[in-house]
């Protein structure tokens, strides 16, 4: 069983709201949640990754946050990853990913 | 569309086949459910139809036989029956027709019921093509990837030193391909270089990116490279290989017998552990840098960790697959777990079996989802070296000749790039003295690291006699490498032939002196520590002694020159 997702738009930020497993099955459900709002001229928009109903996450997962960055512009991109439980906090910060995301 | 008509009803058989023939269908037609049987292996009909009261074999048995020979190939069989009882209609279909048609035949129902079997048997048998053709595929796949399996674990495995007395494994990939890589080999110094990483997912995209690590690894391991430049150099080659969404939680660990000490560099793999000889956990290393293969690195992404290693330690190094590892009830092993185990009841020498059989306990029948590994590492028989030349060996033989090289660094060069394995390079690509290129790289490592620390960077090697002083000594060594601005280290290789006379026994000499822009330092007084058997430090003199002819200090200690004899016979 892998988990869902759902979008929220703003004028200038876009929250990706991240339920259930957040594994390699849902690579496509998760680059269709953000590839409008990246590319071309879109640089400079915000993204917030809410994990408030991320059960679980694997190293896919991470890779696809590093897909999200590259395409929203790598060192430039502004995307912060909120609400992990401690388990999935942990697992960010073994992989160090406070110095390339905003966690919170 | 050819059509088999079973029948003993001469008249029912002759109405049907002129029925059929108007439509255009072939007919050929069987009197006994026998003679049916028969005819239908002779002339191989797309469709049957079957009487069921017959001589010699009834209709049931008829079908029944025909259904169990024609196996992968689809043949309606439509019963003709006068029964429309349940029970008998049931029996049709229990004996493997697939249709009834009560008779008296109404010609437009015969036709639609021969129409639908039709578009069966077409979607049976387009359907029965596909999966002969995936079966094919599937084939073609399975030889493929035993291939790539059989060049995948040659190729990884060249050189590896799993198997060193220092080493326990095991690793349980989730498929043909493991997405963890397990690597040891010994550096030209003796020292232990052992690595493991961890590839996003698993399986055969995993493992591609183990191809180049594990070139980089055993390659820079030989020619005497530091971790810090592995872990460059394998970034910079993910970095350029792998897609953005691919990475390598990697941990790479140098355990040196020689001078003590243990290095650990861990981008993004659970905490190292380190358990003393009660079997209590003393130290966790955890993950200081990012996984290799998501960003440039900077000098600080080189960093190390550097402890003095106690013989009786062990060192314990996992995969997240065994901390993530799930039970029935979907929950995790974890770190917690594992940690329960170094807590003082479980001897040292039996904890990792303990813990593998926890493992195994806590999964029960549970589905393994990720690739797992767990690494030992007793440093008590980390001096257990093999006696074997490091694994490249080269069969080549230059007969000796006399040849002079000499190397001036400066501060800047110091700085910034280790020399060392540049200076034996070239000692080995003009001479190869075979089965001496650990012996002169020790003596060249030694010579250097004191002209280096002592004489230029000003270290203290008593600083060294505490655990905490052996962290402080790197620490300082680091700072002031770092502030380096002047100062030189010139070293000079001179190589004399010495074969016998019959030429039995060929070999020659090595003198090597070095000399640094530094004050200078005590090595009588280095004499005197060794005399009065040191704890730490000061070794290295020692060791170069050991090894060597001879071992000269000059001027006000700036200057050495050792000289090394080998042969070969």
């Amino acid at each position: 069983m892998s988990g869902t997702i759902s979008v929220t738009r703003e004028e200038s930020e876009t929250v990706i709201n991240i339920k259930g497993r957040f594994n390699f099955e849902m690579h496509s459900q998760f680059r269709a949640a953000y590839q409008e709002d990246t590319g071309g001229d879109k640089k400079g928009r915000r993204f917030v990754i809410n994990l408030a109903g991320t059960e679980y996450i694997d190293s896919s997962a991470l890779g696809m946050l590093l897909l999200l960055r590259e395409e929203a512009g790598t060192n430039e991109s502004d995307i912060e990853i909120t609400n992990a439980r401690p388990e999935i906090q942990k697992i960010l910060e073994t992989a160090n990913f406070q110095r390339l995301f905003k966690i919170s | 569309m050819k059509i088999l008509i079973v029948d003993d009803d001469r008249i029912n058989g002759a109405i049907l086949t002129r029925l059929l023939g108007r439509e255009g269908h072939p007919v050929v037609i069987a009197h006994n459910g026998e003679d049916g049987v028969d005819m239908y292996h002779q002339e191989q009909p797309d469709l049957v139809l079957m009487d069921i009261r017959m001589p010699r074999m009834n209709g049931y048995d008829a079908a029944r036989l025909i259904k169990e020979s024609a196996s992968d190939r689809f043949v309606p069989i439509i019963f003709l029956t006068a029964v429309t009882d349940e029970e008998g209609l049931a029996q049709c279909i229990d004996a493997g027709g697939d249709d009834f048609l009560t008779k008296p035949f109404n010609r437009t129902i015969l036709q639609s019921k021969i129409e639908a079997m039709e578009r069966i048997r077409q979607l049976h048998t387009e359907l029965s093509n596909k999966k002969d053709l995936l079966e094919q595929h599937q084939d073609q796949l399975q030889q493929e990837l035993e291939v790539g399996k059989h060049l995948f674990s040659n190729i990884v495995r060249a050189g590896n030193l799993l198997d060193a007395p220092c080493l326990k494994q095991w690793t349980s990939p989730l498929s043909l391909f493991n997405g963890d890589l397990l690597m040891a080999s010994y550096n030209p110094a003796g020292g232990l270089h052992i690595m493991l990483g961890d590839f996003t997912g698993h399986g055969l995209s995993a493992a591609v990116g183990a191809l180049p690590i594990s070139e980089i690894f055993y390659d820079l391991t030989a020619q005497g490279f530091s971790i810090g430049d592995l872990v460059e150099k394998m970034n910079a080659k993910l970095l350029t290989v792998m897609p953005t969404r691919m990475f390598c939680a990697s941990c790479l660990i140098e355990v040196d017998f020689r001078q003590k000490s243990l290095v650990v560099w861990n981008g993004g793999l659970p905490d190292v552990c380190i358990v003393d000889m009660e079997g209590k956990l003393v130290l966790k290393l955890p993950s200081d840098h990012l996984p290799l293969g998501i960003t440039t690195m900077t000098r600080d992404d080189r960093k190390v960790r550097i402890f003095e290693m106690q013989e009786n330690h062990r060192l314990f190094l996992h995969s997240d697959g065994l901390t993530e590892a799930n039970n029935a009830n979907n929950e995790m092993f974890g770190m917690e777990r594992l940690e329960g185990f170094f807590d003082g009841r479980t001897p040292p020498d039996q904890l990792f079996e303990a813990i593998l059989d926890g493992l195994k306990q806590f999964r029960g029948e549970a589905p393994q989802s990720d690739d797992i590994s767990f690494l030992e590492v007793d440093f008590s028989q980390s001096n257990k070296t093999q006696a074997e030349e490091s694994t490249h060996k080269t069969t080549k033989i230059i007969p000796p000749a006399p040849w002079e090289i000499s190397f001036l660094f400066t501060a800047e060069t110091i700085k910034n790039v280790d020399p060392l394995p540049t200076i034996i390079n070239s000692v080995m690509s003009l001479q190869s003295p075979l089965g001496h290129r650990e012996k002169i790289y020790t003596i060249l490592a030694e010579l250097f690291s004191n002209a280096l620390d002592h004489g230029l960077l000003g270290l203290d090697t008593k600083t060294k006699k505490t655990p905490e002083g052996f962290i402080l000594y790197y620490a300082q060594r680091e700072e002031r490498l770092a502030a380096l601005e002047q100062g030189t280290i010139r070293l000079m290789l001179t190589h004399k032939p010495l074969s016998s006379m019959d030429n039995r026994e060929i070999g020659g000499e090595i003198k090597i002196s070095i000399e640094d822009s530094g004050p200078g330092f005590d090595h009588q007084n280095v004499q005197s520590i060794l005399d009065g058997n040191m704890a730490h430090g000061g070794r290295g003199i020692a060791l170069i002694r050991s090894m060597c002819r001879q071992l000269v200090y000059y001027g006000c200690g700036n200057r050495a020159e050792a000289s090394y004899r080998w042969t070969y016979k």
